[in-house]
């Protein structure tokens, strides 16, 4: 028996967000036919006068981070007042602040390609406030407006279904206004306070569900991201000595003194952000976090938050440790030498975290979960990109490119990924791949959107993902050219490549292709602004696969052309290059068979359920020591009647990580050693007086006196 | 009136209000109350003024009874004790108003008049103590201080308050005898008492009687250490604090230690003079002190299930900062650490004061019921966040401006390590706070429907919460207008 069809509409406010997305389409399809100059629309539009005139009043001003940081603000605000009446309203303040946002990020375009914006608040906090938008922090802005307006959209319907939802939409507007904060600051000290407040405001949103396991996994996020925050502080604090100026700009002619040191900042630098970016081995809160938090927080957190991340250590990277553009001549610079390092360094740890995150994902049955670590395994790609962008010095524009155009691409496919898992949790309340199965049928358009986006993703031609994975790849080959080492890196790079093709077939095949028994028979066909956001952004992926030029030409070449980069190289390497080259092709479509047959044959043996051991992990590894020495130190001294707490002792020995973390065992011991020392402490007053005295004496005594 | 006369009738008011308050025993105690506020109030102004005074126009000199310095007592307003004194005045005239709406927690009403007579006479000491310019004297300010809080401690009239009193009392009278011993080996070498003629013959006395310099310094150190609560010292602090009433708590905590810890800077760096300090090494002792502080108070204080307790240990590792900035003895190092002596006072008078207000209704002290808190007592719970957030070190909060300066210093000074406690230690009050904050706010949800039914607050409780929550953020954006009287300060101890 055939079911007949009917589309059915259940928002009202489909219609206005149509209208919404629609312009957002067209005024994005002018933005790009205005930037590529096609049809002569440029020349057109800058002969009018009313362009002309528009843009003297643009260069009038150079506030425009303070209006691009206040929309959400203002939004947030609006949404306080008039959300507590009646809940469209408060989607709608939302909805329309991200729509002011894309078009005031449109509209600056003219401004930012003559120039730099750049703004000063001096004596803030005693060091001052820069803030500077330049290409690569507009290119970011840009992806993560139009990245945040359509999460909106679907999160307009999706919370419906969720509880607080006021709650939740005023934290993602304060969200989006630190993210932004963080992209347009100009100097270290306004980037660290803006990334303290998104990590603040973000754990608002993992830990929205409010349930025992988003506490365990918020506690986790917050956590991980202070200790983030406090190594960016501990690099603050040393550039600030150092230099007294916290501005992005080359510093690498006195760094270059520094010894040691220049590597320890840079260290933390990197591994601070890099604890947002989800780069291994600090990646533990991202694939707790993601699965528990709603689905547009988690799709924001892993479309734009991670991002930020890398924008950081990309950022810091290539101001602070680049020398500066007339200092330079040549690649044979020795100020190279020290970021020649760094990026050796960093483009390993990228291996790392890319591997892992690949076969972690492999063994996921929770669909989010399995997008969280693939999420870890592409932000595994960016970071081996920056640092081949690092490693590779005069001529790294490739993996400058690469990092910037995968940021992109991530931001858009990834986020679309989370947002289908999360239409097909709306549907059915399941998230185990191996319950689902048979989507497809149901949900047409969704099954669609995941294919385009995975073509995305595992790099098929003509499609985003393959532009910045073929640059990522022609990074490390240059960098294998100068160290054979890195031809481990390159196979590294091709083996993790076909295992995202496996673990993306994996996932396609069992939510959507596999015959389910529970043919989810409620499911009805809707039209709703899920589909909407689905939509577009799938649609703003095939359009940037068949046009890379645009994210190329009009995005990342003012980039490399005012960075420390051989401007020849660049021309020929990147501006100049065949993008859609026979052997890249050819080697994208091999690795996508060659993941595919993996896949077939793990499926076949079973392969794809393999679990890890529970105790195979940093929290067991580190705290079972301390619990034995603790405990056979206890029976050494006192025999049979050790005084220490037995049970609370106990717990330390439990093999699972989800129930006990680092912190809360870390909090067990200093309760066992509180119980018994603090009074033994206090109650020994006159000894410890005592002894004191007497061993500051001696110390003065003979430090002064005999020597 | 002249002004040099002003720093004497700051001491004057003070004790007159002492002695006013039981001769208003029949009138209504708002007279009082009133009356004591004036009294503050005319403090913090004159303290304002002479802060001015001193930074503009000349450091006051003014000797009792026209003796002559080194037989008279001689008091000395500088850009040192004329901030201090303000800050405490400020810090003072919050916390009054808090004590006034009724927050006088566990109190018995007939004891309010006491209570207000020794916060009074508790204030002149500390005045005193800032202002004289006479070791001898300062311990006689010193005695009268412990005296005082001693019985503030102890004004509960319960069992285990007087435990608390009385091993408060016996450690601080180790260190305050200790301190005298100092002063009186001293005395014993240079035949002064007065700072300034110490400080001109210190090194000859060094040169000639090294062993009693020697002690002198070991045994002021040690004492001073104790009343400051460093940390091997500061066993009396956690029972005493979670004693007191809540007002107290704040008072002990935020004003308290710190006049003691300024008392071991004017030592050092008046009387002993930094020449002889980097001979003796002294810089490692105190920042190995200051150190161990900073990670065992932290630790100390995650354990602990009374909030109370957690503050108190809390203080301890942040004593151990204030340490830390003094121990580099250097200019940087001081001006970080009175920085954090203000900061660290804002916050703690702010965390004590919400703390104060929750364990007033709720009468809980248990961290564990503090679920859903936020909800009922929005205000409490968000100044509680905001200086529990100043104390982790985030942005927009003067904690955060106070990790910044110290780093710098101890960079400065070439102690890397203690860059990497610094953070350490800051991690370890992230355990400790924000578990709080997100039990707070986050969890239990049945509160949450009682949001129409807060608290009836008194305004004089929340009006200086908010004060102090404001106070916190302004200092923490604009540092810069306070850093001038702090630099001066720093730069009136050093050569």
């Amino acid at each position: 028996m055939k079911e007949r069809r009917t589309i059915k509409i259940f928002d009202s406010m489909v219609k206005s967000n149509s209208i919404l997305v629609g312009f957002s389409l067209v005024l994005l399809f002018f933005f790009i036919i205005y930037s590529q100059n096609i049809w002569l629309f440029r020349t057109w539009l800058n002969s009018t006068r009313f362009f002309s005139s528009y843009e003297t009043v643009l260069r009038s001003y150079n506030f425009d981070m303070f209006i691009i940081i206040l929309i959400p603000l203002l939004g947030a605000i609006f949404e306080l007042l008039f959300g507590e009446r009646l809940s469209s309203n408060r989607d709608k303040s939302i909805i329309y602040m991200g729509f002011v946002e894309i078009v005031y990020i449109l509209s600056i375009y003219p401004k930012v390609l003559a120039g730099m914006i750049d703004f000063e608040i001096p004596g803030i906090f005693g060091v001052g406030f820069f803030f500077r938008i330049d290409m690569l922090a507009y290119s970011v802005l840009l992806v993560s407006s139009f990245v945040w307006f359509y999460v909106m959209i679907y999160a307009h319907e999706y919370m419906k279904k969720e509880k607080h939802g006021t709650r939740f939409f005023f934290f993602l507007a304060l969200t989006y206004s630190a993210v932004l904060g963080t992209i347009c600051s100009g100097d270290l000290l306004a980037m660290f306070l803006f990334f303290e407040i998104m990590t603040i405001t973000s754990y608002m949103l993992v830990i929205h569900g409010q349930k025992e396991e988003s506490y365990k996994a918020g506690y986790n996020y917050i956590i991980m991201g202070l200790i983030g925050g406090f190594l960016i502080l501990t690099a603050l604090i040393l550039i600030y000595f150092n230099f007294g100026d916290l501005r992005f700009s080359s510093k690498i002619a006195e760094l270059e003194n520094f010894g040691n040191l220049k590597y320890w900042i840079m260290g933390l630098l990197v591994l601070g952000f890099g604890i947002k970016a989800g780069m291994a081995p600090v990646h533990v809160w991202l694939p707790r976090a993601h699965p528990v938090a709603p689905t547009p927080a988690s799709a924001l957190l892993s479309g734009v938050m991670i991002k930020i991340g890398a924008y950081g250590i990309l950022r810091v990277a290539v101001s602070y440790y680049f020398p500066s553009r007339d200092t330079i001549t040549s690649i044979n610079d020795p100020l190279w030498l020290s970021v020649n390092n760094i990026g050796a360094i960093i483009i390993w740890t990228g291996i790392i975290t890319m591997a892992l995150g690949a076969f972690m994902a492999l063994m996921q049955e929770n669909i989010k979960k399995l997008l969280a670590y693939s999420s870890v395994s592409q932000m595994g790609y960016i970071v081996v990109s920056i640092g081949t962008a690092l490693y590779l010095g005069y001529e790294g524009a490739t993996g400058y490119t690469g990092a910037i155009y995968h940021i992109f691409n991530h931001a858009l496919f990834k986020s679309l990924l989370f947002m289908v898992a999360g239409v097909i949790y709306f549907h059915t309340k399941e998230l185990n791949m191996y319950k689902l199965g048979g989507i497809a049928k149901k949900l047409p358009f969704t099954t669609v959107v995941f294919f385009i986006a995975m073509l995305g993703i595992i790099g098929m031609p003509l499609f985003n993902g393959y532009v910045s994975k073929t640059f990522i790849h022609h990074g490390i080959t240059e960098a294998a050219h100068i160290n054979s080492s890195f031809y481990i890196a390159e196979v590294m790079y091709i083996v993790v490549s076909c295992m995202t093709v496996t673990y993306f077939m994996k996932m396609f095949y069992y939510v959507f292709i596999k015959k389910n028994e529970s043919e989810y028979a409620d499911l009805v066909f809707d039209i709703s602004s899920l589909d909407l956001a689905l939509g577009s952004i799938a649609l703003i992926i095939i359009g940037v696969g068949l046009n890379p030029g645009f994210v190329l030409n009009n995005l990342i070449a003012p980039q490399l052309l005012s960075a420390t980069y051989d401007i020849g190289f660049v021309n020929s390497h990147i501006l100049h290059m065949n993008i859609f080259n026979l052997e890249d092709i050819f080697l994208s479509l091999g690795i996508i068979i060659v993941g595919i047959i993996i896949f077939i044959v793990a499926k076949r043996y079973k392969l794809l359920n393999v679990k890890l051991p529970k105790w195979l992990s940093i929290e067991y590894l580190f705290f079972y020591p301390a619990y034995w020495l603790m405990r056979n130190i206890c029976v050494l001294v006192y025999g049979s009647n050790c005084p220490y707490k037995k049970e609370e002792l106990l717990k330390l020995t439990d093999r699972d990580t989800d129930k006990l973390g680092f912190i809360d065992r870390f909090v067990i011991t200093t309760n066992v050693l509180n119980q018994r020392y603090e009074q033994s402490i206090i109650r020994s007053d006159a000894l410890i007086y005592t002894f004191f005295i007497t061993l500051l004496l001696i110390y003065l005594l003979v430090k002064s006196l005999l020597i | 009136m002249n002004i040099e006369q002003l720093p004497i009738i700051n001491l004057l008011l003070f004790l007159l209000m002492a002695l006013v308050i039981p001769l208003l025993k029949r009138k209504p105690f708002k007279i009082t109350l009133i009356l004591g506020f004036v009294v503050l109030g005319l403090v913090l102004i004159s303290s304002g003024y002479l802060l001015w005074y001193v930074n503009n126009v000349e450091v006051i000199h003014y000797t009792f009874g026209g003796h002559e310095a080194r037989f008279g007592i001689e008091f000395i307003v500088d850009p040192f004790s004329a901030l201090f004194t303000t800050i405490i005045a400020g810090l003072a005239a919050i916390i009054y108003i808090y004590s006034s709406g009724d927050a006088t927690e566990g109190i018995e009403k007939t004891e309010y008049g006491r209570y207000y007579v020794l916060l009074f006479i508790l204030l002149m000491s500390m005045f005193g103590i800032l202002y004289t310019n006479d070791l001898f004297n300062t311990y006689v300010f010193i005695e009268i201080l412990s005296i005082t809080t001693c019985a503030i401690i102890s004004i509960k009239k319960k069992k285990d308050t007087y435990t608390s009193a009385f091993r408060y009392v016996m450690m601080n009278e180790l260190g305050s005898l200790s301190y005298l011993f100092g002063v009186a080996l001293i005395y014993m070498a240079t035949g002064f008492t007065n700072i300034t003629l110490i400080s001109e013959s210190i090194q000859n006395a060094y040169a000639s009687y090294p062993v009693n310099i020697i002690v002198a310094l070991g045994f002021m150190i040690i004492g001073l250490g104790i009343k400051a609560a460093i940390f091997p010292f500061h066993i009396w602090l956690p029972d005493a604090h979670s004693a007191a009433p809540s007002t107290s708590s704040a008072i002990l905590s935020a004003i308290v230690i710190k006049v003691y810890i300024l008392v071991l800077v004017k030592v050092l760096f008046r009387v002993f003079k930094l020449d002889i300090l980097n001979e003796m090494n002294i810089s490692t002792i105190l920042l190995v002190l200051a150190g161990v502080a900073m990670i065992m108070g932290s630790v100390f204080a995650i354990a602990q299930k009374d909030v109370k307790r957690m503050l108190g240990y809390s203080s301890v590792a942040q004593m151990g900062y204030i340490l830390l900035g003094i121990g580099l003895l250097s200019f940087e190092g001081l001006r970080a650490a009175f920085f954090h002596i203000l900061s660290h006072g804002l916050m703690k008078t702010a965390l004590f004061l919400s703390v104060g207000e929750i364990i007033y209704y709720k009468k809980t002290r248990k961290v564990n019921d503090f679920d859903g808190m936020g909800f009922i007592m929005p205000v409490a719970m968000g100044v509680f966040s905001i200086a529990a957030l100043g104390m982790i070190g985030i942005p927009l909060t003067s904690g955060f401006i106070s990790k910044l300066n110290l780093g710098v210093a101890v960079l400065d000074q070439n102690q890397i390590i203690f860059l990497v406690i610094l953070i350490v230690s800051s991690l370890l009050n992230v355990i400790y706070y924000l578990p709080i904050i997100i039990l707070a706010f986050l969890k239990n949800e049945k509160y949450r429907y009682r949001l129409k039914s807060i608290e009836p607050t008194p305004r004089t409780m929340i009006a200086p919460l908010v004060l102090l929550g404001v106070l916190i953020v302004v200092v923490g954006l604009f540092p810069n207008q306070i850093m001038i009287f702090i630099e001066a300060a720093a730069n009136s101890l050093l050569p």
